[in-house]
């Protein structure tokens, strides 16, 4: 029973792990733009189609990695331009509709592009399974939870030690007094949304070797990552961290003690009691915006 | 502010009046596509009264739809009841799930209210499928049709059915939209802290309208449950409920008839780009117009925030 439970546990941290990265996407766009990007699961199921393909094909995985980040980042970019610069002044739900918009235009793209078909990726490094106290992990996981570190620590130096890092915080906190100051909030908000494209592809690329890839898998990470930011609280970093690590544990445990059509059900039903007792997520601070 | 028309009444009696026409001569296809556009109207029109009046939003519209046709489902197969009493129960269920929840997500406000409905909705569909007495994921089969005596409904039957729901829906809701009531709606869109300083019950109202939405969707999933004789828990996923959002938004939010033209679009969009697609792209398959109802999505709140019924709406209003 507790070795179950634990196999479950590690199960539900390889999921975490991504459900961060997406989640950390999701609080890197709100944090500049104020708006929920529900498209943010499709740019991780490009990155994962992309490399898969591509190494399908006999390209190498560093290339293909590399040209599935790219592809992905620009996916971004062009939303911002194309779907959301052009709607700006529009209301927060118009921007939310918009944003649903575009994620069922890239899905709908994606089963043009790849079919149905499933794709998959061969594991990063090849080996047995890594096994802590009695459970097993692939050992493709040590790569995805490698990822989260990086791309974390990447975000925090950013934010806390760069200057452009310092200019950001600062239009975040104060949008029209960083604008008079001279910080060009279009280019950030543009630049979010490419980050955090970019950051969904590579977790799309490093997690497809485990679950595999099809072209409708962003819906399920979007949902997750938006559930883990709110979750951890939509303007917090480490909430992005603690958020995805929560649910996927969730899950993953619901799905193993309950039935598997129970997880999604399950990481739902703990977020609207968040949402109910601690709107602002857990580490959150008090809303500031509705 | 004024909308599109005073007079709901008799052009619904005109449209319900042309469909019992149309049926006639239309093959029994297009019949079932006037069916289906009926039905999603009439959920469309209890959402624009939600979304669009009391500018709130729902993207979990589909549970409820499902909840009326599983209601409905259960007591005619399992209970042997007329459909009749099946759409009534089903809508009292959704209305009273709606009751229940509406104590918990409309705490919240704009996106986080969006995310607790996609979130009911995705748990609502959890329980479909994980629930065996209701026919778990393979669903319900042989849903009984609705019968009139002797008369057991028929294809042509069940679209006038459901354009006589939607006359009589956009009746009801026009009234309730024009009364005080749909103003102290409008005044929460508009400000929900001013329309409480000047005296509206924003929590009650917010409450009622969801409320009412979901009393529209209920009986629309009855309807749907009987004339398509089986259900199962895809048919009422998180997809559905981003195309009523897509049918209430190309119509106009704060539109009656907005909600029968985009479902009216949508369903027929459908139709035209699963034929068009694979001629114009032999490798696209009909899957494919997903790709365009979402660009549809974006350029109509691009270029035309409040739907395609704003140009009349404005026309009207001079």
């Amino acid at each position: 029973m507790t070795a179950a439970l634990w196999q479950y546990i590690l199960g539900g941290v390889v999921d975490g792990a991504i459900f961060a990265l997406v989640a950390a996407g999701f609080v890197l766009i709100y944090q500049v733009t104020g708006i929920i990007n529900l498209a943010q699961g499709e740019f991780v199921m490009i990155g994962g189609m992309t490399a898969a393909a591509l190494t399908t094909g006999g390209m190498p995985l560093v290339g293909a990695a590399a040209i599935a980040v790219a592809l992905a980042a620009a996916a971004g970019g062009l939303t911002y331009l194309l779907a959301i610069r052009p709607a700006r002044g529009g209301t927060a739900l118009t921007l939310l509709f918009i944003t649903l918009g575009v994620d069922v235009a890239l899905r709908g793209l994606a089963l043009f592009v790849w079919g149905t078909n499933p794709y998959s990726l061969p594991p990063f490094s090849a080996g047995n399974a890594i096994v802590i106290f009695g459970g097993a992990l692939p050992p493709q996981a040590l790569w995805v939870l490698g990822t989260d570190a990086l791309v974390f620590a990447a975000l925090y130096l950013f934010f806390r030690h760069t200057r452009v890092g310092t200019a950001v915080r600062a239009a975040v906190a104060n949008p029209p007094i960083a604008s008079t100051f001279g910080i060009p909030l279009r280019t950030f908000a543009f630049g979010s949304f490419v980050v955090a494209a970019a950051i969904g592809g590579l977790g799309g690329v490093v997690i497809t070797p485990i679950p595999g890839v099809q072209y409708d898998a962003g819906l399920t990470y979007g949902l997750a990552g938006f559930v883990s930011a709110v979750l951890g609280g939509i303007d917090s970093l480490p909430g992005a961290l603690l958020g995805g690590f929560t649910l996927g544990i969730v899950e993953h445990v619901a799905a193993g003690l309950l039935s598997p059509g129970w997880d999604q059900g399950l990481g739902f039903l703990i977020l609207l009691l968040v949402l109910v007792v601690r709107p602002q997520g857990l580490l959150g601070r008090a809303a500031r915006r509705a | 502010m004024r909308r599109l028309s005073t007079a709901y009444a008799p052009v619904a009696a005109v449209i319900v009046a042309v469909v019992a026409v149309l049926v006639w001569f239309l093959p029994s296809y297009y019949t079932g596509l006037l069916t289906l556009i009926g039905i999603y109207a009439l959920v469309t029109i209890g959402l624009n009264v939600f979304m669009g009046y009391a500018g709130q939003v729902s993207l979990g519209q589909a549970a409820f739809v499902g909840i009326g046709a599983y209601t409905s489902a259960v007591l005619s197969v399992k209970l042997h009841l007329t459909p009749w009493l099946g759409a009534l129960a089903g809508a009292a269920a959704a209305a009273l799930v709606a009751f229940a929840l509406s104590f918990i997500v409309l705490r919240l406000r704009e996106n986080l209210l969006a995310l607790a409905t996609l979130a009911l909705g995705i748990v609502i569909n959890v329980v479909f499928n994980e629930w065996d007495f209701i026919g778990g994921s393979s669903g319900f089969k042989g849903i009984p049709g609705f019968a009139l005596g002797a008369y057991v409904f028929d294809q042509r039957a069940y679209a006038i059915l459901a354009w006589v729901l939607v006359g009589v829906g956009i009746w009801f809701a026009g009234n309730v939209v024009q009364s005080t009531y749909g103003r102290a709606l409008i005044a929460i869109s508009s400000g929900e802290l001013g329309a409480q300083a000047l005296g509206v019950n924003s929590e009650g109202l917010r409450r009622q309208a969801f409320v009412l939405s979901a009393v529209y969707a209920g009986i629309a999933g009855a309807v749907y449950a009987s004339s398509f004789t089986y259900i199962d828990p895809t048919s009422f996923g998180f997809l559905l409920s981003v195309n009523f959002v897509l049918m209430a938004v190309i119509g106009g939010l704060r539109s009656l008839w907005g909600a029968v033209i985009g479902a009216a679009i949508v369903v027929a969009l459908g139709q035209i780009l699963q034929t068009v697609i694979p001629l114009v792209l032999p490798g696209a398959r009909g899957d494919f117009q997903s790709f365009f109802l979402g660009v549809i999505l974006v350029a109509m709140l691009i270029l035309m925030p409040r739907g395609l019924t704003s140009r009349f709406a404005s026309d009207a209003q001079a």
